[in-house]
């Protein structure tokens, strides 16, 4: 990746400043670059080459695997577990991006039309949850919905809305998967909310209040006003967002008490259970690969945009 | 591999400069007087296998012999254990002393993780009387890869005021009187919806075993070099079936839980009897944690077998301690290990530590409730000694089956049949 | 974090909206008003609850916390939890630990990637665009796939079991999140300011630094501290770089809490309280600046 940016362009030569000005951009990104490539182009390289080779723990120990081409591919693609996985991964993905950047839109226009000292109450909130170490989030998480124990089969009893007394969540995992999402969500929510709310105060008022005063509706105004200023942030918290929660791997394997069945595996999981679990190295980077390619797949009209608009900014 | 060397050679000029300060060990002096020996041991025991005191005077002796030995004990945590386990493996300096769970030995063992000891077997104590089941677990390929380390075997514990308010004077002797004894408790405390007489978390499948065991069942069979799942068998299915019928009429644990929280559901008051080990009475009557309350009125009798009288096989579980094959200091590691499994030591994790030490001649030590946990483990059994079974207890197997069970999602039948094909798939190889 | 649109010459504030004179239309602005404020604060007890069961918890004794019927209020209030976790052993070093990662991985990350913002953000250049890309890329990789790989490329170099590594690491993940969200800062400020100044006689450099820098600093804070709490809450990295018990970080240490029978939920939440405490703190503290340096610094007319 580095090498491609630094390679000599073989234009004319430029004069002394000329020259000095065209490397300053490079000079600047250098750095980064080098930090980034330096410590993560090894063991991304690392991964490919392994992901072409059986590689278990023997071969681990002795770090010399045996090339096997594309059969790690074939067997995943193969396997009726990854498609499954697969296709669960997206749908939940999916979901919690929506999910979480409705709410977070809906909490961040509240957020400018409460007092001062509401504000103030919900901003704090919201910076609680973020500050809270996911590892200690879940487990909290997971034993509010705990089945004997739990204070919310505890609330929703008292509240008459049914008999949740010995109620297990994961035991269908519809309803698993939604107590994932809601965890998800409510981890996710901070962080979007508070960008959204720090683009919400940029909107110049005055544009919002002539359309208001043209006749259009709070709807109307949100969509065709506001919406469209907000894009650039839209764009890439949604694509920030798909690329988390399409990875997301603590709050199933907290939960499922780090042994999740394949009924609660992510494509993230999934990669952890065949590297650590079974010690099939080789067919665990594999997945890792597969993941990294679908994301991009799913993420291209948003990484096109985005870095699009950054281009005219 | 040439790709990769070239790019570690780059990055290692650079970050070089950074490690220059981290110095490597110095190696043994070659000589066979210990004071002469120097170097620095790494001891990795999982938290809370050992109390600290008993680490703390096996160093004590050890650098006594060792005077220009340093020993470090790190303490490391069970979440995701085996990856850092595999990492560490693959480095250029694991640890020297690892502990490992009995059912993960053979994995690492096989794969060359660790030292193969077997010349040395006799340099340790008790060597000649270590528990067969862990002896069993350091075993593979007729080779011996680690120390017995200590072991844990089950029994039920149960709460004596409840038996007496339920009329019952005894504890069970068979696993028909067990069922009828917890229906008497389920009828006298049918005002509790909480109670269970005795509470099974249906992913508890170290408890499950003894039931398939005790039928002549077992979880796979070797023969020719392949194994071959017997979940399925009529023998383990008639002792699923039995403990199926128990679970449905006497618990009302979470049927798709593990046993985690069972010690302080335990505590609680609302169960009057849960399949555990020795040591976890104490953390029933924990005074922080627990109901110190409970402490006068807990007993505890073996896991009854079907046949009158007699109790039934259990799983043994526990650790051993390996020495990783890539260990600078293997002599001393060995040396470090003999001191920790010596008569004195063992002794004191028996009596300090409340576990079931690695020798059978010291299982006298088990006093008042640890006596029965201690007579449990010499009727005890393991898992099948394959290198591939800790990817079938990765895989979950196991508590999935019994999930499906217990819920009624699928029927005894099916559930195991599905169950052994899976394991043997994986016990030979398999994905 | 916040990538502000350029807006500029336009008031920003709007957050007094108008309350009419009273009327009809002032009742329902009020009562309006009212039910927003409520929505407001019903949120942010939905938010809390969590945090707030986890503190309530680190202050019941024992035997109050796994209950079937959940006691809503610690009481007894109890401080034994607290002194439990405090109690266990390394809590100072590592949270020291913990610091010296944050600090040193923060300092190095806000340089970095503050140049290569700029760089991206205030010229064009040729592979700008596969820069952009790579820099949204390197985040689709999942980080538990690469433990391995990291652990034997640090362990080549001797920096396993040393702080210098897990730096690395951690510099190396959330570096192209700050580098995309630090472009956005910069690309907003209008080059104008900037030029102006420079027609007034500072140098590119001198009006960069006066003007531009001083505009950027919400986003330097925004981004320290996503940055601060990915590496404050790190788990399986440090877990796994870091083996003696003196070297680890906080997060390690609170997954000492949990034994092979469970957690202790006492300590573990009393241990997760003190944890979350710093990050907060430093949130709080820097979160006014963060919101209002945002609305005053992205725009000048």
């Amino acid at each position: 990746m580095a090498t491609a940016i630094a390679t000599p362009e073989l234009e004319p030569a430029p004069t002394r400043i000329q020259q000095r000005s065209r490397l300053l951009p490079y000079a600047l990104i250098a750095p980064g670059i080098a930090v980034i490539g330096g410590i993560l182009a090894v063991p991304l390289a690392w991964l490919v080459w392994i992901s072409f080779q059986h590689y278990g723990l023997k071969e681990l120990i002795n770090h010399q695997g045996e090339w096997v081409g594309l059969n790690n591919y074939r067997t995943i693609l193969a396997d009726p577990l990854f498609h499954q996985v697969l296709f669960r991964s997206l749908l939940f993905t999916f979901a919690c991006v929506a999910l979480t950047v409705a709410l977070s839109t809906l909490i961040a226009m509240l957020l400018q039309r409460v007092r001062r000292l509401v504000r103030v109450t919900l901003m704090s909130a919201l910076v609680f949850v973020w500050a809270t170490p996911v590892i200690v989030s879940v487990d909290i998480w997971q034993w509010m919905f705990d089945y004997e124990f739990g204070v919310i089969n505890y609330v929703l009893t008292q509240l008459h809305l049914g008999n949740f007394i010995h109620h297990n969540w994961f035991d269908n995992p519809l309803q698993g998967w939604s107590v994932v999402m809601v965890i998800v969500v409510w981890g996710a929510i901070p962080f979007v909310t508070i960008t959204l709310f720090a683009g919400l105060l940029q909107v110049p008022a005055d544009i919002v209040d002539a359309a208001h005063v043209d006749g259009a509706g709070p709807w109307q105004r949100f969509w065709h006003v506001t919406a469209p200023m907000l894009k650039p942030l839209f764009l890439i918290v949604i694509c920030l967002s798909t690329i988390w929660d399409f990875g997301v791997f603590n709050q199933p394997y907290v939960l499922l008490n780090e042994r999740p069945s394949a009924d609660y595996f992510t494509i993230a999981i999934y990669s952890y259970r065949e590297s650590f679990g079974v010690t099939q190295y080789g067919l665990g980077a594999a997945i890792a690969v597969l993941m990294v390619l679908i994301l991009i797949v799913v993420t291209l009209f948003y990484v096109r945009e985005t870095v699009r608009v950054a281009e005219i900014a | 591999m040439n790709l990769r060397k070239t790019w570690l050679g780059v990055i290692g000029v650079g970050v070089a400069l950074l490690a220059a300060a981290c110095g490597g060990n110095s190696s043994s002096g070659n000589n066979n007087n210990p004071a002469n020996e120097t170097g620095t041991l790494t001891i990795w025991l999982m938290n809370g296998s050992a109390p600290q005191s008993v680490v703390d005077g096996v160093n004590a002796d050890f650098k006594a012999k060792y005077p220009n030995v340093t020993v470090n004990v790190e303490l490391q945590q069970w979440g995701d254990i085996g990856t850092k386990l595999d990492t560490a493996f693959a480095g250029s300096a694991p640890p020297d002393v690892v502990e490992l769970g009995n059912t993960l030995v053979a994995k690492y063992a096989a794969a060359g993780a660790l030292e193969d000891i077997s010349g040395k077997k006799s340099s340790f104590d008790n060597s000649s009387t270590w528990l067969q089941s862990l002896t069993d677990s350091c075993t593979v390929n007729g080779k011996l890869y680690c120390v017995p380390y200590y072991a844990g075997s089950r029994a039920i514990i149960y709460r004596t005021d409840l038996f007496a308010a339920a009329g019952i004077t005894a504890p069970p002797t068979s696993m028909d009187q067990l069922l009828a004894d917890g229906q008497k408790l389920m009828t006298a405390n049918s005002s509790d919806p909480n109670f269970s007489a005795l509470y099974f978390p249906g992913k508890y499948w170290y408890a499950a075993l003894p039931f398939v065991w005790d039928f002549g069942g077992d979880i796979a069979t070797q023969s020719g070099g392949k194994w071959q799942g017997t979940l399925n068998s009529s023998s383990s299915q008639q002792g699923l079936t039995t403990l199926a019928n128990l679970v449905s009429k006497l618990s009302r644990a979470d049927k798709t839980g593990d046993e985690a929280k069972q010690d302080a559901a335990f505590a609680q008051g609302h169960i009057a009897m849960i399949i555990a080990n020795g040591w976890e009475v104490g953390v029933i009557t924990d005074p922080k944690a627990g109901n110190p309350a409970l402490a006068t009125k807990l007993g505890a009798f073996p896991i009854p077998s079907h046949n009158a009288g007699q109790q039934a096989p259990v799983f043994l579980g526990g650790s051993d301690l390996g020495v990783a094959a890539k260990s600078a200091h293997r002599d001393l590691a060995n040396a470090w290990i003999q001191t920790f499994t010596d008569q004195k030591n063992m002794s004191q994790m028996a009596t300090v530590g409340g576990v079931i030490p690695n020798t059978t001649s010291l299982l006298g030590l088990g006093q008042g409730l640890n006596a029965v946990f201690y007579n449990a483990a010499k009727n005890s059994k393991f898992v099948p000694n394959s290198e591939n079974w800790a990817n079938v207890e990765n895989a979950n197997v196991i508590p999935d089956m019994l999930v499906k069970i217990f819920t009624g999602q699928q029927a005894i039948p099916d559930a195991t049949a599905a169950a052994s094909t899976k394991i043997t798939s994986i016990l030979n190889g398999g994905g | 974090m916040i990538i502000p649109r350029a807006a500029q010459g336009v008031q920003v504030s709007r957050t007094k909206s108008a309350t009419g004179a009273i009327s009809f239309a002032g009742l329902w602005h009020r009562s309006r008003q009212l039910l927003f404020d409520a929505l407001g604060l019903a949120i942010a007890a939905l938010m809390l609850f969590p945090i707030y069961w986890m503190v309530a918890t680190a202050f019941k004794p024992g035997r109050e916390i796994l209950t079937l019927t959940p006691t809503w209020f610690p009481s007894p209030i109890t401080l034994q939890n607290f002194q439990d976790a405090i109690a266990r052993p390394f809590f100072l070093d590592d949270v020291r630990n913990s610091l010296t990662i944050v600090g040193v991985m923060l300092v190095l990350a806000l340089a970095v990637g503050f140049l290569a913002a700029v760089g991206a953000a205030r010229f064009g250049f040729r592979g700008r665009t596969t820069y952009l890309v790579m820099i949204i890329g390197v985040q689709m990789v999942p980080l538990n796939a690469l433990i391995i790989p990291l652990y034997l490329t640090l362990d080549n170099v001797g920096l396993v079991d040393a702080l210098p590594g897990v730096i690395a690491v951690y510099l190396a993940a959330v570096l192209p999140f700050m580098i995309w969200t630090l472009r956005g800062f910069v690309a907003n400020i209008p080059l104008e300011l900037e030029e102006s100044a420079m027609i007034d006689g500072s140098s590119r450099f001198g009006a960069f630094w006066r003007i531009t820098f001083p505009l950027v600093a919400p986003g330097l804070v925004a981004t320290a501290i996503f940055s601060c709490i990915q590496a404050w809450n790190e788990y399986i990295i440090a877990y796994v770089l870091l083996s003696s018990p003196s070297n680890q970080t906080i997060t390690v240490w609170l997954a000492s809490f949990t034994t092979n029978h469970g957690p202790q939920w006492g300590p573990l939440m009393a241990g997760a309280t003190i944890t979350g405490l710093p990050v907060v703190v430093f949130f709080l503290l820097l979160q006014r600046y963060l919101v209002g340096g945002l609305t005053a610094g992205s725009v000048k007319g």
